[in-house]
């Protein structure tokens, strides 16, 4: 049945969120991708099949939604019980029967099951209370966690479409665009681009057929809250996109979904059926005589794809080369048609900006960066996974009282933010307020909200080789500066890290750097000397350390480091099992020793001795050292 | 093109059948053709451009600047490393070093009996367990070189 | 009618130029490497880059743009020579040198720029290859698009389909003709002509019998322009005559 009038929607509202309180004992599992990995869907069924077999659905009227994703990856599968609001981790199979004996039928915690602080070792049972979700302020991922996503109603008992009916009932597509720049949303897939002022331009633009497009190629090695948003909370894109088509008089839109992310483009789909079905997207959507309908796109595997003119030569069937962006899109975009184009999460802060209005969004965040921006905290940091925060908070406070510190309390070196456009920043500058122009002032970028912690076991020089690497893969080939300046600058950086640096060099990325920043056509070969530029700011002794002392201070990089068990080892032969190339030789309780000529130099052992009894040093100095 | 086997068309002409002839169709009907075939044959291709009314020579180009297509017979088992900066910083490196000493093949590279092919894919979006690997759907995260033996074994795609 | 500011000249130009177009009505000669008159420009080689400032910003704030598909504007200020314009060019020239460092056309353009041998790599492999697209461009614009771009970013590379005789191509040589490198070889005489791998029967003119077109290429004009196909068998210099005969017939009037 197609809703046809606000009254229809407000009765389906209303029935939608009587459902959901009618069922006040839930148990939600999370499946997102990450916790799809440990086992969540087998929990998902387990729980369903065990309540079903006691006959619990009649009882105690339960309900068991598979969410999407809670963003704390690495203690999944994750479950949470309602109207308690508990959280189990790292939750398997095997154990439902008793979590369902204990604490759904018992109201018993199981401690085991708990969140275990690692600050000071305390267990939490209490979802709002574990530090990582406790100063969260979950805007644009509102429902993720909270709903099934394949569950329309479950999306509208949360809000869902209720932006859309505000809009379309009681709103002139003016008054839209009004909104949306009282709020100052800024796009949220790097450029930081006032939304507002983006949509008025194509609104400009002469022409009856225009575009809205969803840029879902979420490409920045490290961030993945574009696939939280799309797997967990589909509604909240397709309902920002037909609020802006409304605003901007089109039609027609795309969702460009990267091809790497499956699970993305099937719940989008379920949800655009379902859309579809109950009257929010299609012909007359809810009654308003607006007529508005989405397509998938799926990318073809091409970082550059994520680049706006790319994108839309890639969903035109093309190859993803970008062009010169002296027309701007807004005019001239797909098919050579005015188009807007917006980054995922962008999309779904327009429900709730319209639902609760722009004043209230702008009253987040700083002066010139209003709001929340998801961030997706990964690398060397004890609580890794998906977060929320108002603009303006430091990095100190993401990474110390929300990341819990530095994964086995190694010593902090660098955040890395922004992707391969980005830069590093290093520990005198945690206190910085992330925002967008704070971010760019030191030297890195907001990007897609890709955050990496790094610590001592990470060499600089290694982690700029990396991107120049990413990015020399993902080049289109169309420009010379960064076609060739790509090539170059990783055959001077493979000679880095294999000890073949020679003097100039630094002067010679340095040069490559500028030509490329200001030569390359695309924001990819224009930002690409980020982080060889941030990293060569902040930490040039390494680099002078590779040319000119054939060390790598960090002790990664393989050819200029070798390792050495020190006289601390207690024989526990955890190093022996991790080595792959069996180069440790020793015997229980005695104490082991590396040979030279079988390692090489992984780093394995190093990464798993628990005393800490394994130390690198410089590969030159074993000529000088007797061979064992 | 000439060493290449004859192929059974008649899934491409299905394909075919579910999009708009025209060119903004071409990516995705080589998705699902790549999907359906584990690979892009070439007579394929011809019949996809003949179809779309797309030249040939822009077929092939788009074939080839993806990473998501193969021009060559795949394996039966896709092994997929992520090499995304949170999976490189904590060990993607390894796994793929790894997967060359038990399988013999490097990223990009097929066994000689068709049963595995490596690729290295540049982020699938499950950075906080890294490293992340996958072995034809199954996804194994903060996986480690000396499990691979187990990572193999279950991920292996049974269907052939 | 814009005007604008070229390294101090003042310049009148149509509304809908570039700013090559523009640079050149004000005497200045910006080099170029991927464009062609004639054809769309592309903006890939970034050796026509210049410094543009907009009537509206500060006097002192410039954007590095190419000349060759940069819209131009009223009260723009352009400056064809600016330090890191120079600096910039160099460095496209110089890996280009790593790259085709036998290339004739490149080893002459860095020499002009300062550059005697590259800084850089030099390629391993001989190319004269500058990946300028004109190739392609040409051949899509003719209508045939037989031979494309393959792979990407090092790896990219000017192919036909499957690396084999593209099925498309006509041997019409534009491609070949406009490469300003000479990369695409080919053979060509009264009777066959090869290139891309792919041979050609040769049409020959009927009066004088000189190789005039290949067949293929005379069926695809004939096809494209209703023309008949025997049309473009003869000889240019056939067809001159020919006109030239009607001149013959002319008197003069007193």
């Amino acid at each position: 049945m197609r809703i046809e009038s606000k009254d229809q929607f407000e009765a389906y509202q209303a029935n939608a969120k009587e459902r959901e309180s009618g069922q006040p004992k839930k148990v939600l599992v999370c499946c997102g991708t990450g916790c799809l990995a440990t086992g969540a869907k087998e929990v998902a069924e387990a729980f369903a099949h065990e309540i079903a077999e006691r006959g619990l659905d009649v009882e105690v009227g339960l309900g068991v939604k598979s969410t999407g994703c809670h963003g704390f990856c690495e203690r999944g599968p994750l479950v949470v019980f309602l109207p308690e609001g508990l959280l189990y981790t790292k939750v398997q199979a095997k154990r439902v029967p008793e979590i369902v004996e204990k604490t759904i039928l018992g109201d018993e915690i199981i401690p085991g099951l708990l969140y275990k602080n690692p600050a000071n070792n305390e267990r939490i049972p209490a979802y709002e209370e574990v530090p990582f979700y406790k100063n969260q302020v979950r805007v644009a991922m509102r429902n993720i966690g909270r709903i099934d996503p394949t569950d329309l109603v479950d999306a509208v008992a949360h809000d869902a479409y209720a932006g859309l009916a505000k809009a379309l009932h009681e709103m002139t597509p003016d008054e839209v665009l009004d909104e949306v720049e009282t709020s100052g949303q800024r796009g949220r897939g790097g450029a930081g681009f006032f939304t507002a002022r983006k949509w008025r331009s194509c609104k400009s633009a002469p022409g009856d057929r225009r575009f809205v497009l969803c840029n879902g190629d979420e490409g920045d090695p490290g961030a993945f809250k574009d696939r939280s948003i799309m797997e967990g909370d589909p509604h909240s894109v397709l309902e920002g996109m037909i609020i802006g088509a409304y605003a901007l008089g089109a039609h027609e839109g795309y969702l460009y979904v990267r091809d790497e992310y499956p699970l993305a483009v099937v719940n989008l789909q379920v949800a655009i059926v379902e859309a579809r079905k109950a009257g929010f997207l299609g012909e007359n959507i809810l009654g308003s005589g607006f007529d508005f309908d989405i397509q998938i796109s799926r990318g073809g595997g091409a970082f550059v794809c994520g680049e706006s003119s790319a994108l839309m030569r890639s969903l035109a069937g093309k190859t993803g080369e970008p062009r010169a962006k002296y027309v701007h899109s807004t005019d001239k975009g797909l098919f050579d048609l005015p188009t807007v184009l917006n980054n995922v999460e962008t999309w779904a802060g327009i429900g709730a900006i319209i639902h609760r209005g722009g004043a209230w969004f702008a009253s987040m965040g700083t002066k010139k960066s209003k709001g929340t921006k998801a961030f997706s905290l990964v690398g060397k940091v004890k609580n890794t996974g998906l977060i929320e925060l108002p603009m303006g908070t430091t990095l100190r406070h993401i990474i110390y009282d929300i990341g819990g510190g530095v994964l086995k309390d190694r010593p902090f070196k660098a955040v890395q933010t922004g992707g391969p456009s980005g830069g590093c920043i290093p520990e005198d500058l945690l206190d910085l307020p992330v925002d967008y122009e704070r971010l760019t002032e030191a030297g890195s970028m907001m990007g897609s909200g890709g955050m990496i912690v790094m610590d001592d076991r990470t060499c600089m020089v290694d982690v700029a080789r990396y991107f120049i690497g990413f990015l020399t893969e993902e080049s289109c080939g169309k420009c010379t500066p960064c076609r060739e300046g790509l090539k170059q600058m990783l055959g001077i950086y493979d000679a880095l890290i294999e000890g073949r640096g020679r003097e100039g060099d630094i002067e010679r990325i340095e040069n490559l750097a500028a030509g490329m920043q200001l030569g390359s056509l695309c924001e990819l070969g224009k930002s690409a000397p980020n982080p060889v530029l941030s990293t060569l700011k902040y930490f040039r002794a390494e680099y002078e350390a590779h040319i000119h002392d054939q060390a790598c201070p960090a002790g990664i990089c393989r050819e200029l480091t070798a390792f050495e068990i020190k006289d601390d080892c207690d024989g526990c032969h955890v190093c022996f099992k991790a080595c792959p190339t069996d180069a440790i030789e020793g015997v229980i309780k005695e104490m082991h020793v590396i040979h030279h000529d079988l390692c090489i130099s992984c780093g394995a052992c190093l990464d798993v001795c628990p005393t800490d009894s394994i130390r690198t040093f410089p590969k030159i100095e074993l000529a000088a050292k007797e061979v064992v | 093109m000439a060493e290449q086997p004859c192929v059974d068309l008649s899934m491409t002409e299905e394909i075919l059948g579910s999009y708009p002839h025209e060119e903004p169709s071409l990516i995705q009907v080589l998705q699902d053709v790549h999907r359906a075939y584990n690979y892009l044959p070439c007579d394929v291709l011809v019949r996809v451009a003949e179809v779309l009314e797309v030249p040939l020579a822009k077929v092939f180009s788009v074939s080839t600047f993806y990473k998501a297509f193969s021009l060559e017979p795949q394996g039966d088992t896709i092994i997929k490393v992520c090499t995304g900066t949170a999976c490189h910083i904590r060990g993607a490196g390894q796994l793929v070093e790894e997967l060359e000493r038990k399988l013999g093949i490097g990223a990009n590279e097929t066994t000689e009996d068709l049963k595995f092919t490596v690729k290295t894919v540049n982020c699938v979006g499950a950075c906080a367990m890294a490293p992340v690997m996958l072995v034809g759907e199954k996804y194994w995260g903060s996986a480690k070189p000396a499990r691979m033996s187990k990572y193999l074994a279950e991920g292996v795609n049974d269907e052939n | 009618m814009p005007t604008l500011k070229i390294n101090g000249r003042k310049v009148t130009v149509a509304e809908d130029v570039y700013l090559l177009e523009a640079c050149r009505a004000a005497g200045v000669e910006v080099p170029t490497l991927c464009n062609f008159d004639g054809l769309e420009p592309w903006g890939g080689c970034r050796l026509c880059v210049v410094d543009m400032s907009m009537a509206k910003w500060d006097d002192d704030w410039f954007k590095m743009v190419t000349a060759c598909n940069h819209p131009v504007e009223e009260g723009m200020t352009v400056v064809t020579d600016s330090e890191r314009v120079l600096a910039t060019r160099k460095v496209v020239l110089d890996l280009l040198l790593a790259r085709c460092p036998e290339t004739p056309l490149i080893q002459q353009l860095a020499r002009e720029h300062g550059i005697e041998e590259t800084s850089y790599e030099p390629n391993p492999e001989q190319t004269d290859c500058i990946l300028c697209g004109l190739c392609t461009r040409v051949c899509d614009h003719i209508g045939v698009s037989a031979i494309a771009s393959t792979d990407r970013g090092w790896g990219r590379e000017i192919a036909p389909p499957f690396n084999e005789p593209p099925p498309d191509c006509i041997g019409c040589l534009a491609c070949a003709e406009i490469c300003p490198t000479d990369h695409i070889k080919f053979t060509t005489s009264n009777v066959t002509r090869t290139i891309w791998g792919k041979e050609f029967e040769m049409l020959r003119d009927p009066k004088t019998g000189e190789a005039v077109i290949t067949k293929a290429q005379a069926e695809h004009f004939a096809k494209r322009s209703g023309v008949p196909k025997t049309y473009f068998e003869t000889s240019d210099k056939s067809k001159r005559l020919k006109v030239a005969k009607t001149f013959e017939k002319l008197q003069v009037v007193k």
